[in-house]
C-alpha cells in the first residue's frame, strides 16, 4: 500500500474496526476494505452506494455473472488484486472450472450466450472506450439482452474500471488464494456499501 | 436483494459530484483537472499530470516514485488520495458516458 495511513485507517474508529475484523476473520483485512474506511466521506461512500447497487442491486444478472464481470475487466486492466478477489467471489456461486475457462477465453467458455455478447461489449468499452459504437450495442441486444441488462453490465464495467485503476495506483497488496476466498465469503454475506 | 432497479445515471452522477466538485483536502478545480487528464484531456503541472495519465492509461504501471512526487506536491496522504479518486473516478465515467451513448443510440434507432 502506497499510502500507509490507508493502511493504518484514518481515525480511530477505522482503526478498531480493521483491527476487529482481521482478528474475527483470522486474516488481514484487504486493501480494497480499507480503501472503503478511509476518508470515507469522499469517495467511500458514493462509491459504495454506487457499486453495491450495480453488483447487489436488482439486474436480470445473477450475482456471479456480475462478479465474473468485474473480474474480466481486472484482467483486461492487468489488475492481479481485483482478478484474484472477484473471480473467489463468482466461483462460490458458480462452478470454479467455468469461472475460470471464462477468465481464460471467455468467448469458448460455457457461459450464456448472452453473458459473452455482453463481454465483448465490455472488452471494447474497457480496452478502447472511444471505438465502441452503436453496432456494439446492438449485438448484444440482438443477442437477447434487454437494454436494462446491458446499463447493469455497462456499470458494473465502469464501476471496475475505477476500481481497478486505484487499486493498482494506491499499490494493494496481493492475498495468498486462501485469502483471497476467505475474503469471498465475507464480500458476498457483506456486500460493498462501506 | 433490492426491490427496484438501481439509478445508475444518478448514482454515477452522485459520484461525480462527490468525487470532482465536493468538499475535501484539496481544491475542486485541481481535481477538475486531474478528471480531464484521465479523460484524455490536456496536459496540467508535475507531477499530477503524469500520475493522472498514467491512471488513465495503465495503472498498474503506476511507480512508488510517481505516487511518492503526488504525495509531497500534495501535503498530506488525504490530499493525494483524492487525486488518485479523481484521477480513476474520470477514467471509469469516461466509460460510462461512452457505453450508455452508444447504448441509446442503438436503442433509439429504426428496428
Amino acid at each position: 500500500m502506497r499510502l500507509p495511513e490507508i493502511d493504518r485507517g484514518d481515525g480511530l474508529g477505522s482503526r478498531l474496526l480493521i483491527g476487529f475484523i482481521s482478528t474475527v476473520s483470522g486474516m488481514r483485512l484487504p486493501d480494497a476494505a480499507r480503501v472503503a474506511f478511509y476518508h470515507k466521506h469522499f469517495f467511500g461512500r458514493p462509491m459504495g452506494a454506487w457499486t453495491q447497487a450495480a453488483m447487489r442491486g436488482l439486474s436480470d444478472w445473477s450475482v456471479g455473472e456480475r462478479e465474473l464481470m468485474a473480474a474480466m475487466v481486472a484482467k483486461w486492466n492487468s489488475c492481479a488484486f481485483c482478478v484474484g478477489a472477484h473471480a473467489a467471489v463468482a466461483a462460490k456461486v458458480m462452478e470454479r472450472t467455468q469461472v475460470d475457462a471464462a477468465i481464460a477465453d471467455f468467448r469458448a467458455s460455457s457461459i450464456s450466450d448472452e453473458l459473452k455478447a455482453t463481454l465483448a461489449f465490455l472488452e471494447i468499452m474497457t480496452l478502447n472506450p472511444m471505438e465502441l459504437t452503436a453496432e456494439d450495442a446492438k449485438s448484444v441486444l440482438r443477442a437477447g439482452v434487454s437494454v436494462e441488462a446491458l446499463t447493469d453490465a455497462i456499470a458494473v464495467g465502469s464501476l471496475f474500471n475505477i476500481i481497478t485503476r486505484y487499486a493498482d495506483a494506491l499499490g494493494f497488496a496481493l492475498p495468498t488464494d486462501d485469502e483471497f476466498y476467505r475474503a469471498a465469503s465475507m464480500l458476498l454475506k457483506r456486500g460493498y456499501a462501506s | 436483494m433490492a426491490s427496484a432497479r438501481p439509478d445508475h445515471r444518478a448514482l454515477a452522477e452522485a459520484l461525480e459530484h462527490r468525487v470532482l466538485d465536493g468538499p475535501g483536502e484539496t481544491d475542486p478545480s485541481l481535481r477538475r483537472n486531474v478528471a480531464a487528464r484521465a479523460s484524455g484531456g490536456t496536459l496540467m503541472e508535475a507531477p499530477s499530470d503524469d500520475l493522472a495519465r498514467q491512471i488513465s492509461e495503465s495503472a498498474c504501471r503506476v511507480t512508488d516514485a510517481q505516487m511518492a512526487s503526488v504525495l509531497a506536491a500534495a501535503g498530506s496522504e488525504k490530499a493525494a488520495f483524492e487525486i488518485v479518486a479523481a484521477a480513476a473516478t474520470s477514467a471509469g465515467l469516461l466509460r460510462w458516458r461512452q457505453g450508455i451513448k452508444v447504448l441509446e443510440e442503438a436503442d433509439n434507432a429504426p428496428a
